[in-house]
């Protein structure tokens, strides 16, 4: 019988290439080297010269004439041209018209694996398995995010089965993987109804939340047996079990749940068993048909952060209206609130201009963007690090000939960890 | 009661400025209350019933009298609706109209009779009884014309099979769309009324013409060859004729089908249609429309920017999606793979461009941002690779009009053209831009407001407007 697959994930068509796929990893990683990527890790310091620069930092700055210096892969400073001197020595990039914006963070993207080199669909919850084993440096994928300003994005598993796995937080950088990985395990996966009850027969809703709940209350308790441990309450040296070990970072929050779930019902019991019962700070990576009815729940939680996509809108069958996703949350009282591509299925490169969708349906511009800046930061916990252009954070940012979530701007110039990664004048690809 | 149609072109035209402008305060027009002046219509109604009544004993007003239509042509002829219609007044005023085929005029009036834009200019005087539209704030776009398009248009024949009330057109009326193309011919968006839908059929052959089918492309070389040396034979047996009366004519029986298709595009009163994205694809096409000078329009075109200068000597037209993804094949020793800067380097090089989206159905699933809908902004994104924004706004309207053939009817704003109009509350390549009516045919085909299905995002320009109720299932936290 065949196994029943995602139908929208790379991994369902990919599964037979992975003999391929083994093939030819090393020959991909082996010839990545970005030609132009040039950086700063040598303590020279680049300027940046820019029209305006939308900072989202807490005071939502936006700086018109600005300068940005960056040294050693860090943002060194950010101020009015006339108010910040550039050192001698310095290279200095003109962009006078260019607008600089935080790198745009992707929160739920499968393009790791698109060789067929990850099967999520083994057992119907498989704790252990890594995205991070299927990170392909410099692929297409990688280069056409980099053009559409992406710079930070968790790679994860399907949503096939109740687990798929660990997700991996990279930067499109590179060109190793180990220049690019920012935290792995980045996320566990988990795929709440909409997908993995088509694993098996028989597979319903009730064997699926009992499988996840039971799944994560064991790790719970291996976790828990082990803080007893440590902190000395309990002398008993529980026995390494190195499936479980992964989670432990879910329990400390050091590591997010990044959930496949959507619609009203189903997100109740997501928020219900992860957040409030496991405690675990939950991310719901879709939230889409009409599952923003959960705010009230949302909110009271605390500790569960939105992301909304790929789907923009729910046309409501029996209203005849078009809602939009992210404002009907937005409007439902979130403020902590994102927007996903979910690519393959929207081309990563596209992720401003899911943010432009969640406008068209009815939210607010700078929102939207900062919904793929600061907010998915935030859901990535790597906040003090990326999300905002602030003195001490990493150099992550585009610079773009307008408003980004505006499909008429272009994103001239994309510069992660002080270098720069795409340059539009050398080889335009979006 | 209502203003002669010859004193209403006496109305100065848009281009010189209006010596009667001072006029426009003194005509009173209340505001329009959710789009239509509730005392207009009631006039217009009367006048209607009245009309009807005079001219035509017998039928009732609501009937539209299609028995003594004529035939459908190819040519949509004034029907018996439309000649009732005549009488109806629309007026646009006080938005900043974006002609596409002009200048951008700032408060003017757009005045429509029937079917048909009657005048433009300011200080039009507006016939009593007319619908009165008040645009101030808004701007004005002539409909959008998508050259491609499913799911909108009924089978054939699609004025006698079109749902009038379908979802799908209507939400391509919320994105602007009123002129699709299917089949082979061009149509209105129909909503609430399938009258005068018919912009004109038959107009694209599509043929097909790939590297991948060398027989396929010897026997259309064949048959074009036969058909023309046929010609030949004909304008031979005309020169004879005249000597010998009794010369037999060539034999035109089995000039049938496709071939009375393909003679057409000899005669160059059609237009040949091929799907190519490829180098080589394309380049077979410029061969093939330069060897038997046939007018042509590729769909595709994806790679149509590494061979401008060839599509553009033969005049080849291209239907393309900005957006279009083909990774470049990096072991292939030439350019080749999509470029955003595709339609902008066509333009550019003088070849006739129109945008479609990637989905040319209207998407109801929930992924946004590729479907006819939002046709206006995959022109956004040929203004990314480099067109102008007025050259992306002709490349869904006009250029689209006149790579169907259809400009005389539809595609920009001018007097005796179809009152096909947006009224939109921002730049219409804007991303948070929603048309606020829509008119097609002079008709108020989509009202925002009216209908329910964006009425809740923005009601006039309130960006922090209360959510819509929800009746069903209650909300967690809000009373049963």
């Amino acid at each position: 019988m065949t196994r029943p697959m995602h139908p929208t994930s790379p991994m369902g068509t990919m599964a037979r290439a992975i003999a391929m796929a083994m093939a030819l990893l090393p020959v991909v990683l082996s010839a990545a080297v970005p030609a132009h990527a040039q950086g700063s890790d040598d303590g020279t310091t680049i300027a940046f010269r820019v029209g305006k620069v939308i900072t989202m930092d807490d005071e939502e700055r936006v700086i018109n004439n600005a300068v940005v210096l960056v040294q050693n892969g860090r943002i060194t400073q950010v101020g009015r041209a006339r108010a910040v001197e550039i050192p001698a020595g310095s290279r200095v990039i003109e962009q006078p018209q260019a607008w600089l914006v935080p790198g745009l963070v992707e929160l739920h993207n499968h393009t790791a694996g698109a060789l067929g080199d990850l099967n999520d669909l083994v057992y119907l919850a498989n704790p252990g398995l890594r995205s991070l084993e299927t990170v392909v440096p410099e692929s297409p994928n990688v280069k056409r995010a980099r053009a559409g300003g992406v710079t930070t994005a968790l790679l994860i598993p399907g949503s096939g089965t109740n687990i798929t796995g660990f997700g991996t937080i990279v930067k499109f950088s590179g060109p190793t993987v180990d220049d690019m990985v920012v935290q792995s395990p980045g996320s566990l996966k988990v795929a709440q109804a909409g997908n993995p009850e088509r694993y098996w027969f028989g597979v319903g809703r009730t064997m699926m939340n009992y499988n996840t709940r039971r799944t994560l209350e064991g790790a719970k308790a291996y976790h828990d047996a082990w803080v007893r441990f440590e902190s000395g309450e309990s002398a008993e040296r529980p026995r390494f079990n190195p499936i479980y070990e992964d989670f432990r970072g879910l329990f400390t929050w050091d590591m997010i749940a990044s959930v496949h779930t959507q619609q009203y019902q189903v997100v109740m019991t997501t928020v219900d068993m992860l957040a409030n019962r496991l405690g675990l700070f939950t991310v719901l990576d879709h939230s889409t048909f009409d599952a923003w009815k959960t705010a009230p729940l949302v909110l009271e939680a605390g500790h569960v952060m939105t992301i909304c996509g790929p789907r923009a809108f729910y046309l409501d069958p029996t209203q005849r209206r078009f809602n939009g996703i992210a404002a009907r949350w937005w409007q439902g009282g979130l403020r902590d609130l994102g927007i996903n591509t979910d690519a393959p299925v929207i081309p990563q490169e596209e992720l401003s201009y899911q943010a432009a969708m969640g406008v068209y349906y009815g939210w607010k511009p700078y929102e939207a963007l900062k919904g793929i800046t600061r907010i998915g930061a935030r859901a990535l916990r790597i906040e003090s690090r990326v999300g905002s252009i602030e003195v001490g954070k990493d150099a992550d940012f585009g610079l773009w000939t307008g408003d980004p979530i505006d499909p008429r701007s272009q994103c001239l110039m994309t510069v992660i960890d002080g270098r720069v990664h795409y340059d539009a004048a050398v080889q335009r690809v979006f | 009661m209502i203003m002669r149609d010859a004193e209403v072109r006496r109305a100065p035209s848009p281009t010189v400025p209006s010596a009667r402008a001072g006029a426009t305060g003194p005509i009173r027009v209340m505001p329009a209350i959710g789009g239509r002046h509730p005392m207009a219509a009631l006039l217009l109604l009367c006048a209607v019933m009245l009309t009807c009544g005079a001219g035509r004993a017998g039928a009732a007003p609501w009937q539209d009298d299609a028995g003594a239509a004529p035939p459908a042509t190819e040519e949509a002829a004034p029907t018996a609706a439309a000649d009732d219609a005549a009488e109806r007044w629309l007026a646009i005023r006080g938005g900043t109209v974006h002609t596409v085929s002009g200048p951008v005029l700032r408060d003017v009036t757009i005045l429509c009779r029937g079917t048909r834009i009657a005048a433009i200019g300011r200080g039009l005087e507006i016939p009593e009884g007319a619908e009165v539209i008040d645009a101030t704030g808004h701007r004005v776009y002539p409909g959008l014309v998508a050259v491609r398009s499913s799911g909108l248009v009924g089978a054939d024949p699609p004025e006698e099979t079109t749902d009038a009330f379908s979802l799908a057109a209507v939400t391509a009326l919320a994105g602007g769309v009123t002129t699709v193309f299917s089949g082979s011919g061009a149509y209105k968006v129909a909503y609430r009324s399938i009258d005068d839908m018919v912009v004109r059929k038959d107009l694209h052959v599509p043929l097909a013409y790939g590297t991948r089918d060398p027989q396929g492309r010897r026997r259309l070389r064949e048959n074009f060859d036969r058909l023309r040396r046929h010609q030949q034979e004909v304008e031979a047996w005309e020169r004879r004729r005249r000597d010998e009366p009794d010369a037999k004519k060539p034999d035109e029986a089995w000039i049938r089908g496709d071939l009375a298709r393909y003679r057409a595009l000899l005669r160059g009163e059609a237009v040949a249609v091929f799907t190519a994205d490829r180098v080589h694809d394309l380049l077979q096409v410029v061969d093939f429309v330069e060897q038997y000078g046939i007018r042509a329009v590729v769909v595709g075109a994806t790679e149509g920017w590494i061979v401008a200068p060839e599509l553009s000597r033969a005049r080849v037209g291209v239907i393309v999606t900005p957006r279009a993804r083909q990774d470049a094949d990096d072991r292939l020793n030439r350019e080749n793979g999509s470029n955003i800067e595709n339609a902008a380097i066509l333009h550019r090089t003088g070849v006739p461009v129109a945008i479609i989206p990637s989905q040319t159905g209207v998407s109801f699933g929930g992924l946004g941002g590729r479907d006819l809908l939002h046709l206006r902004l995959e022109a956004a994104f040929g203004v990314r690779g480099g067109l102008s924004n007025d050259a992306a706004l002709r490349a869904i309207t006009l250029d689209a009009a006149r790579i169907l053939g259809i400009e005389d009817r539809v595609g920009s704003i001018e007097v005796g053209k179809d009152a096909d109009l947006i009224v939109a509350d921002g730049d219409i390549l804007h991303y948070a831009t929603h048309a606020r009516w829509t008119i097609v045919n002079g008709r108020v085909a989509y009202d925002k407001q009216a209908e329910g299905i964006f009425d809740h995002i923005r009601p006039d320009g309130d960006w922090d407007a209360p959510p819509p109720a929800d009746h069903w299932p209650r909300r967690l936290g809000m009373p049963w």
